[in-house]
């Protein structure tokens, strides 16, 4: 055990003095995510504000008025121009200059006020970008149902009076975009930094020959994998915790939950990235090759992390496939514990999915590497096991063969058989 | 600069890319499977809201106004009966908002007061909050003008007709995918980054300063390989879209053609900058990826539009090539563009790649540190 523990911490060392020789890198791993995270929180997050938008006023009354001043006072949007027809709003549209169209028609204020009547305002959002046209939307819709609300209070008759709503919003009084954008960073900066480092261990060994040197020391499998994991999970451990610092300190976002279920929660998410980095550096034969899969790996994980599209949301196969995304489970967990406070009662289903991803990813890399560190080897080890099926069932044939004819006759088969495994074999233990 | 020397580098970076399947597949390929995967998250619906109900009147009036909310298609509801109900299912993810009608609510609009309905949002995701407060809005002000005019017809006064222009069925999707297009060609480029920075590695680099080769021929050679084994990748990309998701391309193909490579001139410009700084490819990697993947999302203008009232915002993402071929890409796509109404990013791409090659040609070194 002694020897196990001491066998691995040399390869823990080794891998750490390798990181701190190269400056560029460890700057980068270790204050890149800071910057990167001090950077985009500071730059985004201001949510969809300003969208410029052209009114088509054909009424030209203080009630069409009253519309587009109320429109101008949201934060979404602003009137920047005024159109005299809708062709030429399009026109604007389609070069990029606004981004909403509202069309006042005309008799707009009448229809408005008449009982039986009703106004209908025409609102064109530039779809190509989908977000801008749902925002824009929505804030006309709250502008009209506004209007609509002091409309109804003006006419209120002894019979009724109108329904108001009152509006708490919980986890984030103010409905501040920059929380759930900054703790998506996190997740995210925490996931390449930790799955390129483990992505490029044994590649860049293999690349530049000194994995042959390695695989003649005594070091045993789970040892390798474990001094090569070691390292890839302090560097993720402390970028969580120095990110979350930051975002504590510096983007005043309090930790609602507990800090150590956070960095609790955070082992098995780097172990998992662990797992998938050492796989694809035991496939890939140069770094290069390893970094497109990481690349190839990271879109589809992103993609179902429920970041761009909530993953109840998505078509059915990809929800069924973002269960098996460890950063689909990884922001649910740092948004619970961060925003909204939560405990392990609500939490230990994505843990646990967490666990579970990380253990099976793990198994998978030992399994590789039993099977021989060399990317071909798996291809021979094929090989050499189909010829020897092939040569017993030749045996056996021949020998039915022989046993019918009496034990004369029946040629002997050719037997080419290969030693089974030529591979120089890394063997646990002593 | 000699175009013999030029065209050896070429055609040695070609067979780099060619002789190994699996880097072949993600320069060339990987660009068109990277977007279907993208691409498969969105459904062409729009999203549904879970709403808690809590009834605390169960009046026949009540029970109206939650009709109301229950006949709207994008509400999901779910009924609970009291607050640490909706604390857990709030905290738990498990809805949106909860909508609480109290006690004497019938009394009182009858009386001819004002009712108030507490809703209780979520506010992590801003985005559905928003939605979720919009439609709750125009239900409560349709019901209390129905109130209102009680006997006469409950016409509503002011209806709003929204429409997505360029998108008729109002699909997320339709507008995700071209302005995905230029994450997905992130890979090529930081291959070129990648290869660049193993030379260096593994030495030979040091091979090649023994030869004539220039230090431009050099650049010049492996800019143009990958540039043009990425812009090979257009065409699968294409066929994804419009055979895969039916989006047609509906300005140039040309034009996207030209502008794509000098999107793919100016972010392979600005990998080969990456690569001349760095020693190993893992720190190209790690800064490639930091450049290149998160930015691509959070600041092109992907998702939310570049907020140009911030100075340093609109300088970060008018710097970055993407934030351009997002723009250029959704033009041709949806909005049928042309050249004329697309000059600005247009020229902006120009200018990057100008820039970046530059800076790329500049500081690299044809010797060892």
């Amino acid at each position: 055990m002694r020897d196990i523990l001491h066998r691995t911490w040399g390869l823990v060392v080794k891998e750490i003095l390798l990181l701190s020789r190269d400056r560029l890198l460890l700057g980068f791993v270790l204050l890149g995510p800071l910057l990167e995270l001090l950077l985009m929180g500071g730059l985004t997050g201001g949510g969809v504000q300003n969208l410029p938008l052209a009114v088509v006023d054909l009424d030209r009354t203080r009630f069409s008025r009253e519309l587009v001043t109320r429109l101008d006072q949201t934060d979404e949007l602003f009137v920047k121009t005024y159109a005299d027809s809708v062709a030429q709003a399009r026109e604007w549209m389609q070069s990029g200059q606004i981004s909403v169209i509202v069309v006042v028609p005309p008799s707009y204020g009448e229809a408005l006020t008449a009982p039986q009547q009703s106004a209908e305002v025409q609102v064109v959002a530039d779809g190509s970008n989908h977000v801008v046209s749902t925002v824009a939307i929505a804030t006309t819709e709250d502008v009209a149902a506004e209007i609509v609300q002091d409309l109804a209070a003006r006419q209120a008759v002894a019979s009724g009076g109108p329904v108001e709503l009152r509006f708490v919003a919980r986890f984030n009084e103010f409905l501040d975009d920059r929380p759930h954008a900054i703790t998506a960073m996190l997740g995210l900066i925490v996931y390449q930094v930790t799955l390129i480092i483990a992505s490029q261990s044994f590649t860049r060994e293999r690349e530049l020959g000194t994995l042959e040197q390695l695989r003649v020391t005594p070091l045993g499998r789970l040892e390798l994998i474990a001094g090569k994991a070691l390292p890839t999970l302090l560097i993720g451990l402390v970028d969580c915790l120095l990110m979350t610092g930051v975002i504590v300190v510096w983007f005043d976002i309090p930790v609602r939950g507990s800090m150590l279920l956070l960095l609790l929660m955070t082992i098995p998410f780097v172990l998992a990235q662990i797992g998938w980095g050492t796989l694809i550096s035991l496939v890939s034969r140069t770094q290069q090759q390893a970094l497109l899969f990481v690349f190839a790996l990271a879109m589809l994980e992103v993609a179902m992390s429920g970041f761009m599209v909530p993953a109840g949301d998505m078509p059915g196969v990809m929800r069924v496939l973002s269960t098996v995304s460890s950063v689909q489970h990884y922001l649910v967990i740092v948004r619970g514990v961060m925003l909204r406070g939560a405990g392990v009662k609500s939490l230990w289903l994505s843990g646990l999915a967490l666990g579970g991803i990380a253990l099976t990813l793990s198994a998978l890399a030992w399994l590789r590497l039993r099977l021989g560190l060399d990317t071909n080897s798996l291809r021979r080890r094929l090989q050499v096991l189909w010829r020897n099926y092939q040569d017993s069932r030749h045996e056996r044939k021949a020998r039915r063969g022989a046993d019918k004819t009496g034990g004369r006759g029946g040629k002997k088969p050719k037997l080419t058989r290969e030693p089974a495994y030529a591979d120089v074999r890394v063997e646990i233990g002593d | 600069m000699s175009v013999r020397r030029f065209i050896s580098i070429l055609l040695k970076e070609y067979r780099h890319i060619l002789r190994e399947p699996r880097t072949l597949w993600m320069v060339f390929l990987s660009p068109a499977f990277v977007l279907v995967a993208l691409s498969a998250i969105f459904t062409s619906g729009s999203s549904r809201i879970d709403l808690a109900l809590w009834d605390q009147d169960r009046t026949p009036l009540s029970r109206q106004f939650a009709g109301t909310l229950s006949s709207d298609a994008d509400f999901s509801i779910g009924h609970v009966s009291d607050y640490e109900e909706i604390e857990g299912l709030l905290v738990e993810r498990r809805i949106d908002a909860a909508v609480i009608i109290p006690p004497g609510f019938a009394d009182t609009v009858q009386r001819g007061d004002t009712a108030s309905v507490q809703v209780i949002l979520d506010g992590v995701d801003t985005l559905i909050a928003g939605q979720a407060t919009g439609s709750l809005l125009g239900h409560a002000a349709h019901f209390g003008l129905a109130l209102s005019r009680q006997l006469s017809l409950p016409s509503v006064p002011l209806q709003i007709h929204p429409r997505s222009a360029y998108l008729p069925n109002e699909a997320e999707r339709d507008s995700m995918i071209p302005g995905l297009v230029p994450i997905v060609f992130s890979l090529p480029v930081i291959a070129a980054a990648l290869a660049l920075a193993r030379e260096r590695e593994t030495g030979s680099l040091e091979a090649l300063i023994a030869t004539p080769v220039r230090g431009l021929e050099f650049l010049g050679g492996k800019l143009i390989a990958y540039v043009s084994a990425a812009l090979g990748g257009l065409l699968p990309v294409w066929l994804v879209a419009t055979v895969l998701f039916g989006i047609p391309l509906r300005g140039s193909p040309v034009l996207l053609v030209a502008l794509a490579a000098d999107f793919l001139l100016a972010s392979v410009g600005m990998a080969l900058f990456i690569g001349n700084l760095v020693r190993s490819q893992q720190a190209a990697t790690v800064i490639a990826l930091f450049v290149f993947f998160v930015p691509g999302f959070f600041l092109a203008g992907l998702i939310d539009p570049i907020d140009t009232t911030d100075l340093a915002s609109t300088i970060f993402s008018y710097a970055l090539p993407s934030t351009h071929f997002v723009t250029i890409c959704r033009a041709l796509f949806l909005k049928g563009a042309t050249l004329t109404e697309i000059w600005q990013p247009a020229l902006a791409l120009l200018v990057l790649s100008a820039v970046w090659l530059g800076l790329g040609a500049l500081t690299f070194r044809k010797r060892m540190h």
